[in-house]
């Protein structure tokens, strides 16, 4: 085992947490299950990592096989570093019919021809996900395993979620997507943020979305005392309409957990009592930035609870009507 | 001491029984007076019901009214006299009333249902899908149509291509084919899913090698029993608006075995039959383990 590949588990090693040590390892398969009991999981990692360095080395495992557990270990733990939205435009006619093994070879061969020396594995998981890593090198060296790019597509549909991918290789990894998903345009989608299931879930649709209904409400309880029918009466149908509301636009139950939206002012300044910025002529550039363990059900709390006025601004219900969460904002055009 | 107590209250026990007596002859009138009141509550009631379903009605005509008011408060029809304008009322509420029977027959019979949102300014599509007899999941559509008919939410998955049907049929003329369309889609996409988890359920000794969220492309591995030869089935949908396949191949080491009667047989009966039920069949015949 070369000494590239001795630092890569080491590094991979210091990320795995300790919890998930051994489920890993078993679903990476590369050591026999006597090796794999060999390994006393009680130790601190230090010694567990020095103890599984020299198995991998008794069984000649290269640095291939540790990018198979490092792809593993990522695909079961998505929610972590940065993940950035990107969505293809402009299909061809037969790009609704690009099946899996048409697009391997088209990608690791436009991306080969695009750049020399890029390292490629692509693995479908179970849930139709094709995961791509890409270790990136050029002409002259060879790819960097330490800072992979990976990449999540789901095939027949246009969006492709990307984490670390350096502005240098980017124009190169999204040409190979478009050609090889047979599309003519790639762009950014303005979304991104750190949990990959909650993008995911947002643009898939996989939440419970409220809709218009013929029988909007529940029949009323008969066996109300009346005097409390006619004190509550009034917050009531107040309240329920702004659950109403808060429920449709932003969806009922469980969230996409999206942890943070960014507005992006380029606005006029509007206050007549300060006449030394309303005179400038240039905009007055503000950012904003929203931050929540679960943006969407904090918003949703907002506008159910009356603290957000009803019905929701565009501003807060694009995002999850257009599901992202980067927005620019000028005089003319609310939702750039 | 214990004589004049119990004298106390014998006396006043029978005091007690002397009033009941007298009082026993008033006892009759209650029940026909609990009987009055019971009858008086229920006529007020079902004056109240009355009353209540008149309103009901009262109200309905003035929403059918309302466009027809409205024509005559911007001046024109002023002189529309009582009985054409009652006619145009009654031929506006017939419309109405068929329409909205329509409607909920076709909804009856498995065709989506619509409803108007917004005071009129867009519609909601409820779009159900279905398969061999068994509802499953239920799609919602909802169209803006001022100023021009768009698409605005919806929970279609982006699997399926809505923009570009929505571009192949015009929305602004045509809603009735883009629903139509979209309804095959999804209903196709709902039968095609549906067959898969049935063939994982019913035929647990095929492993499915390869499958996407469309349902477009289906690759199954089968044993045949000779000598457990590994058999790769790749089956393509590639007309989306179909639940069976549009060509089915075979993969195998024993390059003679596609080509054998059996199995071009069952070939054919891949693209005949539900995949789940072609399976069953083909496993009878014992062409498979």
């Amino acid at each position: 085992m070369d000494n590239l590949a001795k630092h890569l588990l080491q590094r991979l090693m210091r990320r795995i947490p300790a919890s998930m040590l051994q489920s890993t390892l078993d679903k990476w398969g590369r050591l026999t299950a006597e090796k794999r009991k060999s390994l006393d999981f009680t130790q601190s990692k230090l010694t567990i990592t020095q103890e599984l360095v020299a198995l991998c080395e008794e069984s000649e495992l290269t640095v291939k096989h540790i990018t198979e557990l490092e792809m593993i270990y990522v695909t079961e733990n998505p929610n972590q570093g940065m993940w950035h939205t990107f969505q293809l435009l402009d299909p061809e006619d037969d790009a609704h019919s690009v099946e899996l093994m048409q697009f391997k070879e088209q990608f690791k061969s436009h991306l080969s021809e695009l750049k020399r020396n890029v390292s490629v594995k692509i693995k479908k998981h179970t849930d139709e996900a094709v995961w791509i890593r890409v270790a990136w090198g050029d002409g002259l060296s060879r790819p960097n395993h330490l800072k992979a790019t990976y990449v999540v597509h789901y095939l027949q549909t246009p969006y492709v979620f990307v984490n670390a991918l350096s502005s240098k290789n980017k124009p190169l990894l999204l040409q190979a997507l478009t050609l090889s998903t047979k599309h003519q345009q790639i762009k950014a989608a303005n979304l991104s943020g750190q949990k990959l299931t909650a993008l995911r879930d947002l643009l898939m649709r996989q939440y419970q979305q409220v809709f218009p209904t013929k029988y909007p409400s529940p029949l009323p309880e008969s066996d109300q005392s009346i005097s409390k029918l006619r004190i509550e009466k009034v917050q009531a149908e107040a309240s329920a309409n702004r659950h109403r509301m808060a429920g449709e636009t932003f969806g009922d139950g469980m969230l996409p957990a999206l942890q943070s939206a960014f507005f992006q002012l380029e606005t006029k300044f509007k206050d007549p009592t300060n006449e030394a910025m309303t005179q400038r002529d240039e905009p007055f550039i503000c950012s904003v930035k929203f931050s929540s363990s679960n943006l969407l059900e904090s918003l949703r709390h907002c506008a159910s609870s009356g603290i957000a006025s009803t019905p929701v601004t565009p501003l807060l219900s694009s995002i999850p009507l257009k599901g992202r969460n980067y927005f620019v904002i000028t005089d003319n055009v609310p939702n750039a | 001491m214990e004589g004049a107590s119990t004298r106390g209250v014998l006396s006043h026990l029978s005091l007690l029984e002397v009033q009941a007596r007298s009082r026993g002859s008033q006892v009759p009138q209650q029940p026909s007076r609990v009987k009055e009141l019971k009858a008086k509550v229920e006529a007020l009631t079902s004056q109240r019901d009355q009353l209540k379903a008149e309103l009901q009605i009262h109200k309905k005509l003035q929403k059918l009214r309302a466009p027809v008011d409205k024509r005559r408060e911007d001046g024109e029809d002023e002189e529309m006299d009582v009985d054409s304008e009652s006619s145009e009322l009654f031929h506006l509420m017939a419309r109405h009333s068929e329409l909205t029977d329509l409607l909920h027959a076709h909804n009856l019979i498995g065709g989506y249902d619509a409803i108007t949102t917004n005071g009129g300014k867009g519609m909601c599509f409820s779009l159900a899908t279905e398969y061999e007899g068994a509802y499953l999941d239920t799609y919602k559509l909802e169209l803006n149509l001022k100023p021009k008919v768009r698409i605005s939410r919806h929970n279609i998955p982006p699997f399926i291509p809505l923009n570009s049907l929505a571009e192949q049929s015009d929305l602004q003329t045509d809603v009735r084919a883009f629903l139509a369309t979209v309804s095959q889609h999804l209903n196709a996409f709902a039968g095609r899913r549906q067959q898969l988890k049935l063939v994982k359920e019913q035929h647990k000794s095929i492993e499915v090698m390869e499958s996407n969220l469309l349902c477009s492309i289906l690759v199954l591995m089968f044993t045949v029993p000779k000598d457990k030869t590994p058999l790769l089935c790749t089956l393509e949908y590639t007309d989306h608006t179909r639940c069976l396949p549009t060509r089915v191949h075979l993969n195998c080491q024993d390059k003679l075995l596609p080509d054998s009667p059996n199995w071009k047989k069952n070939c054919s009966l891949l693209k005949e039959v539900p995949v789940h039920r072609a399976l069953t069949a083909i496993k009878k015949a014992s062409d498979i383990v």
